[in-house]
């Protein structure tokens, strides 16, 4: 069913969840490594990142919202499924505030577990491409695009970067079409994805 | 043959005398009893015998190692003096104390002495004899007195009664001085002048000697108020009349309308007011002294040089005198003889009586201590029927009832209830058994059925005694009471361990969903397996497995929730504390990882098991764990710790749960044990008063320190019994 080559790690401190999740999503074609802890997680720093990261919440020392800023730090960035042993409605909104793809309660069902699983991967694969994307702007590509993640008027843009309003028009084609972005509403999101118009150019 | 008869049994009699004779002469070396013979000049109911017996017998020093006994013999000198009694009663004296001669006689008043040394041949020559209550002047015609005869004479203490007269008188600016015209009469003025001398910066000194007694009485009518006077020897008057002394005190207190005192007992009675005399316990005493030191080894000799001058005195007093003269009982002496507080029969009838109590006296001793022994007999009658009476009453308003119990003879009326019969059996048999005191509390079932709670308390009749005997009293009220408040209590407990399992709700779902969790994933795996060519069987067993021990996991968790969640007590048992620690810390693990609390331990290994009920002991854990990190909220997330220790200490096993919060912060650390105390917004102020009376009831002790650098231990220490 899926991708042989794509693995999964499961961060679970209880044993035979961790088996059962192992075998699991084995069963369904995946490579899987376990890990008891967040720090056992982070000793693996040198490894290709995961195509998927299912993380219990309430693990012991560095627990599940702690590895995740860890690796948002650091830039490692995998699909991130959490699961916990009970639905606790503040770490959850926490957890998809930072990026989680989703957030699962124990015991779950394979037909909701291995879907969340793979649009995550799914997600995953779709960012890593918008970032690929993004590499090949030019610098004057990414100004213009900064600038209308920003909700500045073409106008505008062209005086905060010393150019004629004609020329952003011309660069905003350009991006749309390397985006595949078929309207400004999908640029917009495109651009949101990409952590871009959070903070404004000085 | 008769006369042969005759003459032997006549050298039997006198070898019999021999022999007698040989004990007096060496009285029984070695003898362990010391014996002391008392001749008393008088009879045995007169006043100053029975005060000068008892001064005698308080003060010999009789012990268990020397045991003094006491002889008395009353001769009643005065009034039976012919010479042949005398000699009877020498020769009575003789034979009675022929097989235990005394060690020391005492004599008691002169007449006994004046027999006593006339006779010395024949009574005793070998013993010491001490002397009481014998006047100087009467020693006279005896003395010198054998160097083995000793004591102190009585001397009339003149000063002694001035001084008390003075006293009784504050007002007196005048002390009139009579005395008679005999050559004995002035020289005992002589003497009074060096006596009385220190009065005379107080009164006004008279002195009316050696007057004719119709001179006297004139000059002593003339007397007013401001006079005291003092009489004293008086054998001859001024115009040569001879006198009794006793006779001139009636004529000279007759004529004095001031009061009149003497330091002479015979003057008492005559209308003086009284004196300072010699007092007769006193002399009792200070014989019973010689005597002992008689009795310990020293010789008479020795004692004789430190032998005091006179006699002690005491204050005597003629009621009625004092009455007239206005003197207040509470001014008289505590050792005071007070006479004439009520006129006698004696006195009254005195002529008449004397005749009749001679011949009466000795059926007046016997009946008198026949009388004495009814009475007391009818005392100890009327105390003992007195006492039940009371503890009628007492048991009657204590609403109580006596018991007696005898294993033999089966019990009637209530029945003891069958729960209770064989822990009250084995109670009064061990009190039976051993002679202490047994306090039971039973059930027993009336006739009508009607169950009621009985607390007894009983003891065994006497030594190796088949009874008890007890009483009884019905608590059936108390005892439900302290049912329902022992049923309140459990449900106080019941109601804060589910309060607390409430703040764990979170950590219980999780522990229970995890091993749901696995079961689910295993078994959809499983399912994933099955649709598979070819089948991984050994794979699918290993699933199998897995669920299956997922599942009793489950099942722990549900039992060990369902304990704590149900209501009612269960019996206590052997508890492996350690176990109990992990699994409590299992139950809150979630919740401190959730709080960021850090969690340490430290259990000693192999410590003894505590008897204990489970769940009331796992409360307690709890209650303290979620104490600790409660207590931590304010602490640095990184700086909460928790630490949990176990060991074996004395007879102890101790548990403490330390934290590194704010620590406690009430002046007096007992008061967290209070009820109601509570620093938590939503806090019932029970968890730790509850813990307490949980730790009390397993006779161990919970106590709560801040440590030294920050936070609070609280401690569990519970007995641990005897392997």
């Amino acid at each position: 069913m899926s991708d042989g080559d794509q693995t999964i790690a499961v961060v679970d401190d209880d044993p035979d969840v961790r088996k059962a999740l192992t075998r699991l999503l084995r069963g369904d074609g995946y490579g899987v490594e376990a890990f008891d802890s967040a720090e056992a997680f982070l000793a693996q720093a040198d490894a290709p990142p995961p195509a998927c990261l299912i993380l219990d919440v309430n693990l012991p020392d560095l627990d599940g919202l702690g590895l995740q800023r860890r690796l948002a730090e650091t830039g490692r960035t995998s699909p991130i499924v959490f699961l916990t042993g009970y639905g606790d409605i503040p770490k959850s909104v926490q957890a998809i505030k930072a990026g989680a793809t989703d957030f699962l309660t124990k015991p779950v069902k394979a037909a909701v577990l291995l879907p969340a699983v793979r649009a995550a991967i799914a997600q995953g694969a779709g960012e890593a491409q918008l970032r690929e994307r993004a590499a090949a702007l030019s610098e004057r590509e990414r100004e213009v695009l900064e600038g209308i993640a920003q909700g500045k008027l073409n106008k505008q843009v062209a005086a905060d970067l010393g150019i004629v309003e004609q020329t952003v028009k011309f660069h905003r084609a350009r991006i749309m079409k390397h985006f595949e972005a078929n309207s400004a509403a999908e640029l917009m999101l495109i651009a949101a994805k990409l952590g871009l118009g959070r903070k404004p150019l000085d | 043959m008769v006369g042969l008869a005759g003459r032997s049994g006549a050298s039997l009699r006198l070898a019999a005398i021999a022999i007698a004779l040989s004990l007096i002469a060496w009285p029984a070396a070695g003898a362990d009893i010391k014996t002391v013979l008392v001749l008393y000049s008088s009879t045995r109911l007169l006043p100053a015998a029975i005060e000068a017996d008892r001064g005698l017998r308080e003060n010999l020093a009789s012990s268990v190692d020397q045991p003094v006994e006491l002889y008395a013999e009353f001769l009643d000198l005065p009034r039976f003096d012919s010479p042949d009694f005398i000699q009877t009663f020498a020769r009575y004296l003789h034979e009675k104390y022929a097989e235990r001669p005394p060690d020391v006689i005492v004599t008691a008043g002169s007449d006994a002495l004046v027999l006593l040394v006339r006779n010395r041949t024949e009574l005793f020559p070998d013993v010491p004899v001490v002397y009481i209550a014998t006047t100087k002047a009467l020693l006279a015609p005896i003395e010198p007195l054998p160097p083995d005869v000793i004591g102190v004479p009585v001397v009339y203490d003149s000063a002694g009664t001035v001084a008390l007269a003075l006293r009784w008188h504050p007002d007196a600016n005048r002390l009139v001085v009579v005395a008679g015209g005999s050559p004995q009469d002035r020289e005992v003025v002589d003497r009074l002048h060096g006596e009385l001398a220190p009065f005379a910066d107080r009164v006004q000194i008279e002195y009316f000697p050696a007057l004719g007694m119709p001179e006297l009485e004139k000059r002593l009518a003339a007397l007013g108020p401001g006079d005291v006077v003092f009489a004293t020897s008086f054998f001859m008057d001024g115009d040569g009349r001879a006198w009794i002394g006793k006779e001139a005190a009636a004529k000279i207190a007759a004529a004095s309308p001031a009061p009149v005192y003497a330091p002479f007992n015979t003057y008492i009675g005559t209308g003086v007011v009284g004196g300072r005399m010699p007092s007769f316990a006193g002399m009792g005493k200070q014989g019973a002294e010689l005597v002992n030191q008689l009795l310990a080894g020293a010789t008479p000799q020795s004692l004789a040089a430190s032998l005091p001058e006179r006699a002690p005195t005491h204050v005597e007093v003629d009621w009625r005198q004092a009455r007239r003269f206005g003197i207040r009982e509470s001014d008289v002496p505590a050792d005071a003889v007070i006479q004439f507080k009520e006129p006698t029969f004696w006195e009254e009838y005195r002529g008449v009586a004397i005749g009749g109590i001679a011949v009466m006296a000795v059926q007046a001793v016997l009946i008198g201590a026949l009388l004495v022994e009814r009475r007391q007999r009818q005392r100890t009658a009327a105390a003992l029927d007195e006492s039940e009476r009371r503890m009628g009453m007492a048991a009657r308003a204590a609403a109580l009832s006596t018991w007696s119990w005898e294993p033999a003879r089966p019990a009637s009326g209530a029945r003891l209830h069958p729960a209770d019969r064989a822990e009250v059996e084995k109670a009064t048999r061990r009190a039976l058994e051993s002679g202490e005191d047994v306090s039971l509390e039973y059930r027993v079932i009336r006739p009508d059925g009607e169950v009621r709670w009985l607390a007894a308390y009983g003891r065994r009749e006497a030594a190796g005694g088949a009874r008890l005997l007890g009483v009884s009293r019905d608590v059936t009220e108390r005892k439900q009471a302290e049912l329902a408040a022992e049923q309140d209590r459990a449900a106080l407990r019941h109601m804060t361990r589910v309060s607390t399992l409430g703040q764990l709700s979170a950590s219980i779902a999780h522990q229970l969903n995890q091993p749901l969790a696995a079961i689910l994933s295993n078994a959809e795996a499983a399912r994933q397996l099955l649709g598979r060519e070819p089948l991984d069987l050994a794979e699918l067993r290993e699933i199998c497995d897995d669920i299956v021990r997922s599942d009793s996991r489950a099942v722990d968790v549900i039992r060990r929730l369902t304990a704590l969640f149900r209501r009612g007590e269960v019996p206590r048992e052997p508890v492996d504390v350690n176990e109990l620690l992990l699994e409590t810390l299992e139950l809150t693990r979630t919740e401190l990882a959730m709080r960021h609390v850090a969690l340490l331990t430290h259990l000693a290994p192999d410590l003894p098991r505590v008897d204990a009920e489970r769940v009331q002991l796992q409360q307690v854990f709890l209650n303290l764990v979620m104490n600790a990190a409660d207590a931590m909220e304010d602490t640095k997330e990184t700086e909460r710790e928790l630490t949990v220790r176990s060991e074996a200490n004395g007879g102890d096993v101790r548990i403490s749960v330390s934290d590194t919060g704010s620590g406690i912060s009430a002046r007096n650390v007992e008061s967290v044990f209070d009820p109601f105390w509570t620093t938590k917004a939503g806090g019932m102020g029970m968890g730790l008063a509850i813990c307490r009376s949980i730790v009390q009831s397993h006779h161990g002790t919970l106590m709560a320190a801040n440590n030294p650098d920050r936070g609070a231990t609280f401690c569990v220490a519970l007995p641990a019994p005897a392997p």
